[in-house]
């Protein structure tokens, strides 16, 4: 072959390779909506108010316990996962797991999922500290693990990893590393719950704090065709961050952001297009003292908020209803109130049978659960104030 | 071979030539004046076992994964002819290929990083996710850069290859095409370039003039 030639094949050759995602792009051009987010919930108990709560981990051995989350297996039980260790941020901290006991509402005994060894081994490269772990289930009852890893660093040095179960958290897969940032991977992290997508996917609130602190999204494919992750941004700047996703239904989509600024002031942007595009963030009229919060969609089409009832702290936490998608809100209960005591980190979930669980951070020492239902929370909002 | 242990592997190909290198350079200085095939497997030989060595108990090169876990196809191609140009002494990249890979890795960063770590709303970190527009403009790029005959469009190439067949962890175009040490080195390189233009550029009279006699004497 001539060097002409030679030269005029190699173009083709690069041409062709990079043309050739065009081909799996035709594929792909059914993009998932959001599937409803509580499709096959039974109607709210519209019987007595019920209320609930426990620790799950009393008396742990690990001093500190911190950023929990929870969601329903297959046969309604629910499981948890959170960080616990000597202090946040430390390498002792170990990703914790219970879930409850069949039959039964009580707890399983805590045990360590993952730890920094374990992580390294899994990943196959250096790991110092381990935290902010999301638990979440698919439409097949597998169960899915997101949690951050650092090797180097504080909290902007995270990376996202992926750990899966198929026998409802007894026996996990081996962690995988997402790659989502093209700066080193540095600064992806995740703290609330995932909403489902129509293609059997999942679409997980993310979010950076490296330079700036804004929200994003990390959409995961259905897993029985091979891991796919990919990941798009709501906002960008010191927008605000640590997303709480509401769907309000097939299309419209609600994100609510923990506030980094002096405004001190829950933000929320809006999508209407399947949480593609998103609207700027607004402030609510509700604070935020740079603390964590949830939200979820409740069967009867309201928006409930659990959060941090302040502009300076975290030692309260009420609960706040929207029946106006977002646009006004009422508070209707307060779980917690001690001054100079840490209630944070809510993280909302409304199971199959209607009832609704909240775990967060207690004291920074336990994990709290508590479950109620639609008529305690309206009987709280019947309550005169104070 | 798994997936996993081809990703594993290529991600300690980079770390692995920055060794080498860095070896090659003190065997230049201080090591017998040897050159050739035997020399670098050797040097190749020690550089893994510098990798090898544990330190808190996790080998070196998995440090090295932990902060950067993918370095792009054409980093690794870049160090790989350096190590060979110096080596062999063979010029396979000419100053034009150089310039190029430096012009790429500096224009290229520019792009990315500034908006991939927020600077406004739009992420251009989407684009190598999906067939995009970073696609059409990586295969014009390179059919010019082929069709001119010049070599850093070759490993452009290699990187859409690499980016088909999922040789790293990442499945995002981007991290096949560059990294944050790559347009590091790129934009040092380009400023050192810059740096001797403006120097060869100065007046000569600003330089003091030979003492001799005046030119009216």
């Amino acid at each position: 072959m001539s060097r002409t030639g030679a030269r005029w094949l190699l173009i083709a050759v690069a041409v062709a390779l990079n043309v050739l995602p065009l081909l799996r792009k035709a594929d792909q051009a059914s993009c998932p909506s959001l599937a409803p987010e509580s499709p096959a919930h039974a109607p709210l108990d519209a019987q007595s108010p019920f209320f609930t709560n426990e620790l799950i981990n009393p008396g742990s051995p690990r001093p500190m316990s911190h950023v929990a989350s929870i969601c329903e297996l297959p046969d309604g039980r629910l499981a948890a996962a959170w960080y616990a260790g000597s202090r946040e941020g430390a390498t002792d901290v170990a990703i914790c797991f219970a879930a409850q006991q069949p039959g039964a509402s009580a707890w399983t005994r805590p045990r360590p999922l993952i730890s920094p060894a374990r992580a390294s081994r899994d990943l196959h490269r250096a790991v110092r500290k381990v935290g902010n772990p999301v638990i979440f289930s698919d439409a097949a009852g597998n169960l899915s693990l997101l949690y951050v890893t650092i090797t180097l660093g504080g909290w902007s040095g995270s990376s996202l990893n992926l750990t899966t179960s198929a026998d409802a958290g007894l026996t996990w897969s081996p962690s995988r590393r997402l790659t989502l940032s093209p700066f080193f991977n540095l600064s992806e992290l995740v703290r609330n719950r995932p909403l489902a997508l129509s293609d059997g996917g999942t679409l997980v609130p993310i979010y950076h704090e490296f330079i700036g602190k804004f929200p994003e999204l990390l959409w995961l494919g259905d897993r029985s065709h091979g891991l796919s992750a990919m990941k798009t941004r709501i906002a960008g700047g010191r927008s605000g961050f640590q997303p709480a996703l509401a769907a309000l239904g097939t299309n419209r989509a609600l994100a609510f952001l923990r506030d980094c600024s002096a405004r001190a002031r829950i933000s929320l942007a809006r999508s209407e297009d399947s949480a593609r595009t998103w609207s700027d963030p607004q402030a609510l009229d509700l604070p935020n003292p740079d603390s964590g919060l949830s939200a979820v969609r409740l069967s009867d089409g309201r928006l409930l908020l659990a959060f941090n009832d302040s502009e300076t702290g975290r030692d309260n936490l009420r609960l706040a209803i929207s029946a106006d998608d977002g646009r006004t809100w009422k508070r209707v209960a307060t779980l917690e109130d001690e001054p100079r005591a840490e209630f944070s980190y809510p993280f909302l979930l409304q199971a199959r049978d209607g009832k609704i669980h909240i775990v967060y951070t207690w004291k920074r020492q336990a994990i709290k659960h508590a479950a109620f239902n639609a008529a305690w929370l309206d009987a709280q909002a019947r309550r005169p104030p104070g | 071979m798994t997936h996993s242990t081809v990703t594993l592997l290529f991600s300690s190909l980079a770390p692995w030539l920055v060794v080498l290198a860095g070896l090659q350079a003190l065997a230049n200085r201080f090591g017998p004046k040897m050159r050739g095939g035997i020399r670098i497997t050797l040097l190749g030989l020690v550089a893994a076992g510098l990798l090898a060595a544990p330190v808190r108990g996790i080998s070196i090169a998995a440090w090295v994964r932990g902060v950067a876990a993918g370095f792009s196809i054409p980093a690794t191609g870049l160090l790989a002819l350096a190590v060979w140009q110096t080596e062999f002494r063979k010029v396979v990249f000419s100053k034009a290929d150089w310039r190029a890979a430096w012009v790429f890795g500096a224009l290229a960063g520019l792009v990315l990083y500034p908006l991939a770590l927020g600077l406004t709303r739009f992420d251009p970190y989407v684009w190598g996710w999906h067939f995009s527009p970073l696609f059409a403009a990586v295969a014009a790029l390179s059919a010019l850069l082929l069709w001119r005959q010049n070599r850093f469009g070759f490993l452009l190439l290699l990187a859409v290859a690499a980016y088909q067949l999922r040789l790293l962890e990442s499945a995002n175009y981007w991290d096949y095409l560059l990294d944050p040490v790559y347009w590091a080195v790129s934009l040092l390189a380009l400023a050192v370039r810059l740096a001797r233009v403006v120097a060869l550029s100065q007046p000569a009279a600003s330089t003091p003039a030979p003492p001799g006699p005046p030119p009216n004497a």
